[in-house]
């Protein structure tokens, strides 16, 4: 049998390969989130164009938002609208002018069961630059899907509010992140990416109507919160 | 620039008239078959044969009655959707259309790709056509009545193709045919053989006349067909409708209608109404089309419209239908760019079908309004209305749709543990204008005294509360 000469390196070079203790490349282009040490993290040095983010958070508040803000200040300045779909409150205009322009934010309220159906028609138009998106407790792995198979067909970022409860069930998103709040900043842990597993739990300065110095902390930092690992027992047998 | 000449012929037009697609069909008058679909024709129907003949072929045969009325305001109706490719259109009843499109071709990129859009619409409307091309339109209608798909482009390859087509394209009475068979005239190159003054003994001037007009020798002057000056179409379905989703087809036909009409007047619509009118006695419905920005794309029109009728329960059954668009504005075509530009899409399209399924309230810009009271600072507009504003305090992303109350305990504020106030007082206090009037969202809010604060919950939630006359407040987070 005569064997192709494939070298490893070429075959490294795809984005969808890599090896264990690297990060990936990525095949879209990313956009820097403008933290350092996030973006030292994240394949791609940034937020990916093309795929799905989930961000998954129970508390409202800690700066959620606010981490996204130099991304989608970047999507705007360059004309391209940012979408919020199913917002978690009622969006407050002044806060929203203080970072865009109000005519690139377009607001959907979206009842619960179409807000999945909307971030797909959303996503898969191409004409925004990111859609925000509080996706129901609920949302299946097959809708999931489909939003990824959008994501991956247009340039939007695609950022997907989940609660945390979700990170023990499995998802198509290539990047997934938790989010929890702190007095000294937003602590993130990235507990999916294409590369090695992070061990590292961030603590974000994220912007804030007052500098967190004005912040009298009283905790630790938080300690990385452990994956329980279920071991599925070997089904009995009935004689 | 040279005249060109379309000439679309619908073949099935008697059967395909009826906005109905259901297999087998034919369409029948005074008891003989005029015209069968494919499905029919699988089973042995034809054209001439006697209904109770066809009967017995195809037992389950839907049969229509033939209607000329209804294939004269079909032919109208497709006249105003060839207003899409060209101005110049004229009729020529009862089932052919002609269109000059010699000065259109380059807008559209070319012949084959006008020709392919022509015929993909007649498609998607449920017609089949024969299409041909020639310089006069006299040779294009022939070619296309005997089903000659050709591209004649100047008179010598008219000629040419013209040559072998059978008398019968012509026209003429059955006695006439007769007699042409006799004189051994079966092909049109056996009458252009004959002395036209014989000709014009035997059969009238009209004959001669127009074999001069076939060859371009003789002018053919055609009466352009006039696109009214507003636009209402109604439509008969050919059977009562009870789903909302059997209207696609047929209201499928009087959108294409439209997007025609409006491309002749170089103009657009924001909304039109399709109106179902249901039996004697019950009131019609109206299903509001609305597009974000003035539109005369058919695709556009149509995903609008599939979405209405997804979500729409019918409560009677339909007869009819009625398309009225009221209010046309004026929409210039866009230029093209010089060189390969790749310009992001527009959002319109994807607003306006949102809006068709979520309703047209939740999908919007938002805008400041001039009021402290935060409940009232928000509007929500259109996109095309914001205006640029100067941003003033920081304020939270999202506010809670009522303020909802904060437990003290032992003079400290607790929400998921102890508050902690960073920021504040900042006083609010405004609106004693609209104490207890009505407004759009019931009450107005009125008066408000309110001292503002950011606070910082021990979860590192950031959050906005007031304090008034009835205690602690919770009304925005800082997302």
């Amino acid at each position: 049998m005569s064997a192709l000469p494939l070298l490893l390196d070429d075959v490294l070079l795809r984005p969808d390969i890599w090896r264990g203790d690297r990060l990936a490349g990525l095949d879209a282009e990313s956009v820097s989130s403008s933290f350092a040490q996030l973006d030292a993290e994240l394949p791609g040095a940034g937020w990916p164009r093309g795929a799905l983010v989930e961000l998954l958070a129970d508390a409202r508040g800690m700066g959620e938002v606010s981490m996204l803000l130099p991304a989608l200040q970047q999507c705007t300045a360059d004309a391209l609208p940012v979408a919020i779909v199913a917002p978690p409150g009622m969006a407050h205009a002044p806060a929203w002018a203080a970072h865009f322009p109000l005519k690139q934010v377009l607001v959907v309220e979206a009842p619960r069961d179409d807000i999945a159906w909307s971030v797909e028609l959303l996503l898969a138009s191409g004409a925004l630059g990111a859609v925000l998106a509080w996706l129901p407790a609920k949302i299946g792995n097959k809708s999931l899907r489909r939003l990824q198979l959008a994501a991956e067909g247009s340039r939007s970022l695609a950022f997907m509010f989940r609660p945390l409860s979700c990170m023990q069930t499995a998802s198509p998103a290539p990047l997934r992140l938790s989010l929890r709040g702190h007095q000294q900043g937003l602590q993130v842990d990235i507990f999916k990416r294409r590369g090695p597993p992070c061990e590292k739990t961030l603590l974000l300065q994220v912007a804030r109507p007052l500098p967190w110095s004005r912040v009298r902390s009283d905790q630790p930092p938080m300690r990385r919160p452990q994956l329980e690992v279920v071991e599925s027992k070997p089904r009995q047998r009935v004689v | 620039m040279s005249t060109l000449w379309l000439a679309l012929r619908f073949y099935r037009f008697p059967l395909e008239a009826f906005d109905a697609a259901e297999p087998p069909a034919v369409a029948a008058a005074q008891h003989l078959v005029v015209c069968a679909n494919a499905q029919a024709e699988a089973l042995g129907v034809e054209a001439g044969m006697r209904l109770s003949g066809a009967l017995g072929l195809a037992p389950g045969l839907n049969v229509h009655e033939r209607q000329p009325l209804r294939e004269a305001e079909a032919l109208d109706r497709l006249a105003c959707w060839a207003g899409n490719f060209s101005p110049h259109v004229s009729l020529a009843a009862p089932d052919e259309l002609l269109l000059e499109i010699g000065g259109c071709l380059r807008l559209f990129g070319g012949l084959k790709v006008l020709c392919g859009l022509i015929r993909d619409g007649a498609v998607a409307q449920g017609f089949s056509t024969y299409m041909a091309l020639a310089p006069t339109p006299r040779a294009a209608q022939w070619l296309a009545r005997a089903g000659r798909e050709v591209c004649c482009k100047d008179a010598q390859a008219g000629r040419k193709n013209l040559q072998d087509l059978p008398v019968n394209v012509i026209g003429l009475s059955y006695a006439e045919e007769q007699t042409l068979a006799s004189l051994g005239a079966r092909r049109l190159k056996d009458l252009f053989a004959l002395p036209a003054s014989g000709l014009a003994r035997r059969f009238g001037i009209g004959l001669p006349q127009q074999l001069a007009q076939a060859l371009g020798e003789a002018p053919d002057l055609r009466r352009e067909f006039v696109f009214p000056a507003c636009f209402v179409q109604k439509l008969e379905l050919p059977a009562k409708v009870e789903q909302a989703a059997m209207l696609l087809f047929a209201a499928r036909r009087l959108l294409a209608s439209l997007s025609g009409w409006l491309s002749a007047r170089a103009a657009g619509v924001a909304e039109c109404d399709l109106v179902l009118l249901h039996e004697d006695g019950i009131a019609d419905t109206h299903l509001v089309l609305a597009f974000a920005s003035p539109t005369r794309e058919l695709e556009r029109m149509e995903r609008v419209l599939r979405e209405r009728l997804d979500r729409l329960a019918l409560s009677a059954a339909v007869t009819d239908l009625r398309l009225e668009a009221a209010t046309p504005v004026h929409l210039p075509g866009s230029t093209l760019g010089l060189f390969a530009q790749s310009s992001a899409q527009s959002l319109d399209p994807v607003i306006e079908r949102l809006r068709a399924r979520l309703g047209k309230q939740a999908v919007h810009a938002m805008q400041i309004k001039e009021d402290h009271r935060p409940e009232c600072a928000t509007l929500a507009v259109e996109r095309a209305d914001v205006q640029a504003v100067q941003a003033g305090l920081p304020r939270p992303f999202w506010l809670l749709p009522k303020p909802q109350a904060l437990q003290e305990r032992g003079g400290a504020l607790h929400y998921g543990g102890v508050l902690q106030r960073v920021a504040g007082p900042e006083r609010i206090e405004s609106g004693w204008w609209d104490q207890g009037e009505s407004c759009a969202e019931g009450v107005a809010l009125g008066n408000v005294q309110r001292d503002y604060y950011v606070a910082v919950s021990r979860r590192g939630e950031w959050l906005w509360i007031f304090r008034d006359t009835q205690g602690w407040w919770l009304q925005g987070v800082f997302a």
